[in-house]
């Protein structure tokens, strides 16, 4: 996967260690790089005529759910106030993201998905642990 | 000369054989050839066998020749090959020619030759067998295999080895008679076999081939024996990866069969993108077979691979390996702490409250982990379960629950998104409360017992007054019935109850009786307002007594006054008949006679002149006598009290039935004589008017001849009214009649006017007189008015007259046949 170049923690404990900021700015990289390489999957299986539409459909509105997940993260983050610190993290790895992008470009599509798929369970777990650890009173 | 001596010669030959005859001793037996072979296509042998030998020594010998050639040679080597055999060698083996072979038996007689036998030696061609077949078991790459080595049939001259033999080998298990696998190996000497089982003996063999000729025969066999478990172990596999809490995880695998050997397990396994192979940290946490990963080894988002390895002291084997990502393989416990409570709503309905926690290991409070739940329940009998998906809350309410019954109740999670569904917990069970409310309970029973009362109270009436239920609802017809006569009553011919029916009903007789004429009356002078029996019985004193107090004034009261209350009055005759009747049985004999009457007349309290019991024979009563089947009219002549009347009329009624139940005895009591004296009469009727409430008016009755005393043609008589008193007390004055016989005076009224009846007599001093009638008519004419008017003499006339003018109508009618029941008529009841 192209984002396995990413230092992700690997375990509860490793993402329950360290600091919040420093979380939400993972999960923004992760975010991140997923932005190109769907759009281009997205061109790209439109030409599969044999996929069934509802995957094509689907495959539109998973982009556009990251997208706005990354939009909803960022909001999170002003509204929490973190440091000014991620915000520069967040344009290096803007920068980062695209290079990583363009590896993705050349995945198969199995891999791809795959790739997608691990990746989203890492963010839907950190965003989960960032939950419970801003408002522990929901449901934690 | 060569005559003789062929002769001779032949003559010694038959000698010669005739000798061997003689002696058993002869030229020898033809010998035969029985193979030739070559070996490797250079030389070859002969084999002959030899005939009898004739009993002496037989030397052998061999001829040959080539192809067409005449020239014969002998045999080169005998013994080379054995004994009766030829060896050609190489010098003398031509493979292109064909070979003449005879054998020669020669012995001191003769000698015998064998069949010639041609052979060419390129078709006898057939080499030895292999030899040193050596077979052994090998192992190699964990397979057991079967090599098999062995060498050319041996040369007598070695140095020809340029002979190339063909090998075939044949392997089959000793028990068996097939032989399994026949190999063409080729040049070689040797072979591999595998695809042995193991613990199995085998036989091995080989035979060769030159290029020409026949295969050899089998070598001998070579017997080996597969070693059994002499194998490595069976490949084992994975069955399963599972992470309880997505933090730790386990894997378990199956082993294959160990072959009878102690086998070692090994799991080893490399992460994705390391190419360094791990083993297992733990066989031991998580039970045999198994290798539990903890916190340290265990990474997400990262692939492993993982294989497990069987060892054993032949060999090892390895499984097919597993990719697994942890995050993808959790599967939690169960829920724990799975609590229901039933609890109750505004209307009193019962509801179903689950509540249960995570289970243990899961860190569902730090978000690490989520779990969605699932609960599903059951009524106890049911066969399916309902299955509810809850989401992530821990507690949830069930409000469709059937009262009574008992539920089951399980729960189970599973992580949102990624693994598998927990086990179900144990069963919870739950019993739901009937929905009984009391109040609905007494209502039921309240009603209940109101319907089935009124079940009973509607079969009550029915059973007891169904008819009159039914009466009420069809009305019945009704049948013609006569006023004031009980038919039941006749028909039943009691005498108590008609006599009492006679006797007590409407005693005394109602008002509007009072202005009926009904019948006549005979005043008797009475000045000492007593009655006097007429009879000769004597009258007890009683009688007169009782008579004197029972009547205070008229007494001898008309008794047909009112047709109703005569009607009644019959009724009430009808009973004192009746128990007059019955009594009178008894009385007849004793001639009791009137102890009857007086039981329902004295009861009046009009002084009814009556007669006590005591009065055995006679008693006289006034009676007024009604013709038989006549209607009551009798003419009044003396005024005659209204409270009498009806007296008479009792009595009257009475009296034939006395009369006639005592027809056989004398009359004992026959009614008071009628005194026709007029004076008499005259002299009562103003006794009465001069004491009206002491008058006594006695009613005689001429009492007739003949058994029916009934007829009382006579009765009537008529007083012509003198004058009217118009003074202090009016009266009337009524003439003096002339002294007629009963029968003759039977003037029709009407002729005369003077002659009227007396309908009533009203307060003691106003005769109502009737209009005229005849005594024998049923009808009465109908007097205008007027002459009713002339009639009444008092003040009160007026009303009188009005009274009487309704009345007589009345009368009339009343009095009419079919109106009046006489009781004559009763008479044959009575009989």
């Amino acid at each position: 996967c192209h984002t396995s170049g990413m230092l992700t923690p690997n375990g509860k404990e490793y993402a329950q260690k360290i600091p919040r900021e420093e979380l939400t700015h993972l999960i923004l990289k992760l975010l991140q790089a997923w932005k190109e390489p769907l759009s281009h999957f997205n061109q790209h299986i439109e030409h599969h005529q044999e996929l069934p539409d509802d995957s094509l459909s689907k495959a539109k509105q998973i982009s556009n759910m990251v997208h706005e997940l990354k939009t909803g993260v960022e909001k999170v983050t002003e509204k929490a106030r973190f440091s000014i610190n991620s915000l520069n993290g967040m344009a290096s790895s803007e920068a980062a993201g695209l290079s990583i992008s363009n590896e993705a470009n050349m995945m198969s599509d199995s891999d791809f998905i795959h790739c997608f798929r691990r990746d989203s369970n890492k963010v839907q777990s950190y965003l989960k642990i960032l939950k419970c650890r801003i408002m522990p009173e929901n449901s934690c | 000369m060569k005559q003789k001596l062929r002769s001779s010669v032949q003559i010694i030959l038959l000698f010669a054989l005739t000798a061997v005859d003689l002696t058993g001793q002869s030229y020898p037996g033809k010998p035969k050839i029985i193979r030739c072979r070559s070996l490797e296509k250079e030389t070859f042998s002969c084999w002959w066998k030899p005939g009898s030998d004739g009993g002496l020594p037989t030397n052998y010998t061999l001829f040959y020749s080539k192809d067409s050639e005449e020239k014969i040679y002998e045999c080169p080597d005998y013994g080379m090959s054995g004994p009766n055999s030829c060896y050609f060698d190489k010098n003398h083996t031509n493979p292109w020619t064909t070979y003449n072979i005879t054998v020669m038996a020669t012995n001191e007689i003769g000698s015998n030759s064998s069949d010639p036998q041609y052979v060419d030696v390129t078709s006898i061609v057939q080499p030895d067998a292999p030899v040193n077949l050596s077979v052994e078991t090998k192992t190699s790459a964990s397979t057991m295999y079967l090599w098999a080595k062995w060498s050319p049939p041996p040369l007598a001259d070695v140095t020809s080895n340029s002979h190339v033999y063909h090998y075939e080998l044949r392997l089959k298990p000793e028990e068996k008679e097939e032989w399994e696998e026949t190999v063409s190996v080729g040049v070689q000497t040797q072979y591999k076999v595998n695809r042995l089982q193991a613990g199995v003996k085998y036989v091995v063999q080989v035979r060769c081939m030159l290029d020409i000729g026949e295969w050899s025969e089998w070598s001998s066999e070579r017997h080996i024996h597969i070693p059994n478990g002499e194998s490595p172990p069976e490949k084992p596999t994975i069955i399963k990866c599972r992470s309880p809490e997505k933090e730790t995880f386990t894997c378990w695998w199956k082993p294959g069969s160990d072959r009878g050997h102690p086998t070692n397990y090994t799991l080893l396994y490399s992460k994705e993108g390391e190419e360094r192979v791990y083993e297992c940290p733990d066989y031991k946490t998580a039970g045999p077979n198994s290798c539990y990963f903890n916190k340290k080894h265990t990474s997400f988002w990262t692939i492993y691979n993982i294989t497990v390895k069987a060892t054993n002291e032949i060999g090892s084997n390895v499984s097919d390996p597993l990719y697994v990502d942890v995050t993808y393989i959790v599967q939690t416990d169960p829920p724990i702490n799975v609590t229901l409570e039933l609890k109750k709503t505004v209307n009193r309905k019962p509801y179903l409250v689950l509540t249960w926690s995570p289970p243990p290991l899961a860190d569902v409070r730090s978000g690490w982990l989520t779990l969605d739940y699932e609960l599903r329940l059951k009524p106890e009998e049911a066969e399916e379960w309902e299955t509810i998906f809850v989401g992530q809350q821990t507690h949830y309410k069930m409000f469709s629950l059937n009262p009574g019954k008992k539920y089951i109740v399980q729960i189970h999670c599973k992580p949102d998104h990624h693994g598998s569904w927990s086990e179900w917990s144990l069963e919870k069970y739950i019993q739901i409360p009937t929905d009984f409310r009391i109040k609905d309970m007494v209502v039921w029973i309240i009603v209940g017992v109101l319907s089935s009362l009124i079940c009973l109270v509607m079969s009550w009436t029915m059973v007891l007054k169904g008819y009159r239920m039914i009466a009420f609802i069809l009305p019945p017809v009704p049948g013609p019935k006569i006023k004031g006569i009980d038919t039941h009553l006749l028909e039943t011919g009691k005498s108590e109850e008609l006599l009492s029916a006679l006797g007590c009903h409407g005693f005394p007789p109602t008002s509007d009786c009072e202005e009926l004429l009904i019948e006549y009356l005979e005043v008797e002078d009475s000045e000492d307002q007593q009655l006097m029996p007429s009879h000769d019985n004597g009258h007890p004193s009683k009688n007169a007594k009782m008579i004197a107090k029972e009547t205070d004034s008229d007494s001898g009261r008309g008794s047909c006054d009112s047709p109703s209350l005569l009607s009644e009055k019959c009724r009430e005759s009808r009973a004192i008949l009746s128990t007059l009747r019955t009594q009178d049985i008894r009385d007849v004999q004793e001639n009791n006679g009137g102890r009857h009457w007086e039981t329902q007349c004295i009861a009046s309290e009009q002084k009814i002149l009556l007669f006590n019991n005591e009065s055995t024979k006679s008693s006289t009563w006034p009676a007024a006598q009604l013709p038989d089947n006549q209607p009551p009219m009798f003419a009044y002549h003396s005024t005659v009290d209204a409270h009498k009347i009806t007296l008479c009329t009792i009595n009257v009624n009475i009296a034939p039935v006395l009369a006639e139940k005592e027809e056989k005895h004398q009359p004992q009591y026959p009614i008071t004589e009628t005194v026709h004296d007029n004076m008499e009469k005259q002299r009562e009727m103003e006794n009465l008017y001069s004491k009206t409430d002491q008058t006594t008016v006695q009613v005689t009755q001429n009492r007739p001849n003949d058994k029916s005393p009934f007829l009382m043609p006579k009765l009537m008589d008529y007083v012509e009214v003198h004058k009217v008193r118009q003074d202090k007390e009016p009266a009337v004055l009524l003439k003096q009649k002339e002294n007629s016989g009963k029968t003759e005076k039977y003037t029709v009224p009407g002729t005369s006017k003077e002659y009227t009846k007396v309908s009533t007599i009203v307060d003691h001093n106003i005769l109502v007189l009737m209009p005229d009638s005849r005594i024998q008519h049923i009808s009465v004419s109908q007097e205008p008015a007027m002459e009713m008017s002339q009639n009444l003499q008092q003040g009160q006339a007026e009303k009188n007259m009005s009274y009487c003018l309704t009345v007589p109508s009345e009368c009339k009618r009343e009095t009419s046949a079919s109106e009046y029941m006489d009781p004559s008529s009763f008479i044959p009841a009575f009989k």
